[in-house]
């Protein structure tokens, strides 16, 4: 467990390295490509530096507030749903993390969810209406208890700050391609000049800037992807070290697995923070995968039939998938037997089913403000923040109702 | 959301699944794109009220969509020989139903016969003394 | 001159690793105490919970004095507790009132519709869960806390400055060990 951690956080601080190697390299190649020069070469590696130092200072301090906010999460109260504050504070006692994390819901009826922040005293997770509104308590605690492993994993920093970084790299090369556009359009002229100074390596050079200029962002998502997939397997595992319950993220997996709905909200460079891949109808794992087979997540929930611990996960693992566990000896080592627990009985609210439609409705109203009434007749009326009367007369028993 | 008529905020109103988007100023009733599938919990009636809709020569003044905010064309519903003025938005956000229009079109094409839509628009609009 | 040198080193070196022990020693005891007193937040809240619950219920619940006496007498009983031992016995009695409370409420279809009492239950729910979670995390600290002590170095360290072993949270009966549930 904390080996884990802190293997996570070195592989953390490589591979920001290797992204900052990936953007300096670039860097050299643009600036020697379109200097015509090693000189410019090296100007071009301080300027990608600048850009790596500063990329990194604005992920650390406000990176998790860029995501979310580009993902147009909103930071919500205990009003709004009980229950997912509930059950957010269950799992951060079970973590034993020292704060609880803050709360967001995204108004987007595909169900997703993500953590992100610096380290356990700045975490936030985020979830999607419809997740809310098509899970049990169960299968709730479970994806919750996903994204508190990644927050204990040290997994949100990585992501937050890779994610920004991977984001850097992409801006670079599109900058170097308009430019390569801009110069091919309108600077024949100083290009005439370049072409009589051995004009045979500018040449290659410039062959060579266009290849990076293709494969950086390509290099750079590969790393964080491939780390990104062992780290959803570990999160799982980690999620039912926490509930003791394998079965509630894997009904959970599953209704996410059963929805075709993209989202909306989530892009390239926010995609593997989710919990499942936000975006439908890829189905081929290649390097490019940010998550792994959501079906052989769930069949290695489901083999964990002997106990809730790390040490079962990857048992299961092995079993499910013939490759050797994902879970590094040191942290299985020192464990004793987890056994799972029985899972409980649909609660009164959960047995009457609701339309997720209207549910999903229901939340983005609360999370922008709604009132909720209930008149006797059972009528329920929700009104916006906007409307001001102070009483609402019942549409079906004309009671007068007070706001 | 803004009632096309009033132009006052409207609300929403939830009996038994059954919602609706309501105006407690003049009492009608705004439906989103592919709610009246929800509400007739079916999707062949749904179709045959949609087709039946027809453009309307009318001087009634067009009302605005309250999401697109783009005049609404109105259209005759025409289940039986009896038609229904209603207003639709032309790019298809929605119907807007002036106050008991709703209960007259569902009653007349006999859709949803004893449904609780039908129960809770009666109780809603009750006739009149 | 040299061999100070690397003694000077050596005994710096030492210190170094000396305070690092001591002060994770530290970190981790701070962490078993958190995790415990955890678990007193946790039976407070529910202790809290327990008036405005049976409130709520007995407007609908009219046959059912007993369940809600049994309740009640086990949550005073659970505050006047003098000892640890008799503490735990109370709570145990107490989580198996309410559980048998929450099967009773199946009967009460009207009670299950109001929407004062759905909150409330999935509060007692939620403080169900919270006890039990924080029991199992108080756990994993103190597994995790004895290694520390038991290993080299640190269990010189620990010798020295009096860390001592912290015993489990047991709960006799072994199917509620692994985190009970309310039934509903």
């Amino acid at each position: 467990m904390w080996e884990q951690i802190r293997v996570n956080k070195r592989n953390s601080v490589i591979l920001l390295g290797l992204m900052g190697a990936v953007l300096c390299g670039l860097g050299f190649l643009l600036g020697f490509a379109f200097g015509g020069g090693p000189e410019a070469g090296w100007v071009g590696i301080f300027v990608a530096a600048c850009i790596w130092v500063v990329m990194m200072m604005v992920s650390l301090f406000s990176g998790d507030q860029i995501l979310l906010a580009s993902s147009r999460a909103k930071p919500v109260t205990e009003e709004v749903h009980p229950q997912l504050f509930n059950v957010v504070e269950e799992m951060t006692i079970a973590a034993n993390l020292p704060k609880m994390p803050a709360v967001y819901i995204i108004n987007d009826p595909a169900p997703n969810a993500f953590a992100t922040g610096r380290n356990p005293q700045h975490a936030s997770v985020a979830v999607t209406a419809g997740l809310l509104a098509r899970l049990n308590r169960d299968e709730l605690q479970g994806v919750i208890a996903h994204e508190i492993s990644h927050i204990l994993h040290r997994d949100i920093l990585y992501v937050t700050v890779a994610g920004v970084m991977l984001g850097a790299v992409v801006l670079l090369s599109q900058v170097f391609f308009r430019g390569m556009f801009y110069s091919a359009w309108g600077g024949r002229r100083y290009s005439s000049r370049s072409r009589e100074n051995g004009g045979g390596a500018q040449v290659l050079i410039m062959i060579l800037a266009i290849f990076a200029a293709i494969l950086a962002p390509l290099f750079a998502q590969i790393l964080y992807f491939s780390l990104s997939r062992k780290r959803e397997y570990l999160a799982d595992a980690g999620a039912v070290r926490l509930t003791r319950y394998p079965e509630g993220l894997a009904g959970a997996l599953e209704k996410i697995a059963g929805t075709e709905l993209s989202m909306e909200s989530a892009n390239k460079v926010t995609a593997p923070m989710y919990i499942a891949n936000p975006f439908r109808g890829r189905k081929a794992v290649n390097l490019f995968s940010t998550h792994p087979p959501i079906e052989e997540r769930i069949r290695i929930l489901r083999a964990m039939s002997h106990g809730a611990g790390f040490k079962d996960y990857n048992q299961a693992f092995e079993q499910v998938t013939h490759r050797v566990g994902v879970i590094p000896p040191s942290a299985v080592g020192s464990e004793d037997s987890i056994g799972i627990r029985q899972g409980a009985l649909p609660t009164a609210e959960e047995a009457a089913v609701k339309h997720p439609q209207h549910q999903i409705g229901d939340i983005i109203r609360k999370v922008n403000g709604f009132r909720f009434i209930s008149c006797s007749c059972g009528l329920r009326l929700k009104l916006p923040p906007d409307y001001n009367g102070k009483t609402i007369r019942c549409p079906r028993c004309k009671r007068t109702l007070n706001i | 959301m803004q009632c096309p008529v009033c132009q006052t905020p409207m609300i929403a109103i939830e009996l038994d699944e059954v919602e609706t988007d309501y105006c407690p100023e003049c009492q009608g009733i705004w439906l989103d794109a592919g709610e009246l599938e929800i509400l007739l919990e079916d999707a062949d009636q749904t179709r045959r009220l949609l087709d039946s809709f027809r453009p309307a020569e009318t001087t009634e003044t067009a009302r605005l969509c309250p999401i697109c905010l783009k005049s609404m064309q109105k259209v005759y519903v025409e289940p039986s020989n009896k038609a229904v003025l209603i207003d639709r938005c032309l790019k298809s956000h929605g119907l807007w139903f002036d106050r008991g229009e709703l209960m007259q079109v569902l009653q007349q094409g006999a859709f949803d016969e004893q449904g609780k839509v039908a129960k809770l628009l009666r109780e809603m609009y009750p006739p009149e003394e | 001159m040299v061999p100070l040198i690397i003694a000077v080193v050596v005994v710096v070196l030492l210190v170094v690793m000396f305070v690092g022990i001591y002060n994770s020693l530290v970190r981790l005891r701070n962490q078993v105490d958190n995790a415990w007193s955890q678990i007193d937040v946790q039976l407070k809240r529910r202790h809290d919970l327990i008036p405005n619950l049976v409130e709520t219920a007995k407007a609908y619940m009219t046959h059912e004095r007993e369940t809600f006496e049994k309740i009640t007498e086990a949550r005073s009983k659970a505050l006047g507790a003098k000892s640890i031992a008799e503490a735990s016995k109370a709570e145990g009695e107490l989580t198996e009132a309410l559980s048998k409370f929450m099967m009773v409420v199946e009967n009460y279809p009207e009670l299950k519709a109001n929407q004062n009492f759905l909150a409330l239950q999935e509060a007692l729910t939620s403080t169900e869960n919270k006890i039990a979670f924080a029991r199992q995390s108080y756990n994993d600290q103190v597994l995790f806390y004895n290694n520390q002590l038991q290993m080299f170095p640190s269990n010189i360290i620990a010798g020295m400055f009096n860390f001592t072993k912290r015993d489990y949270f047991e709960i006799e009966n072994e199917a509620e060990r692994s985190v009970p549930q309310v039934k509903f």
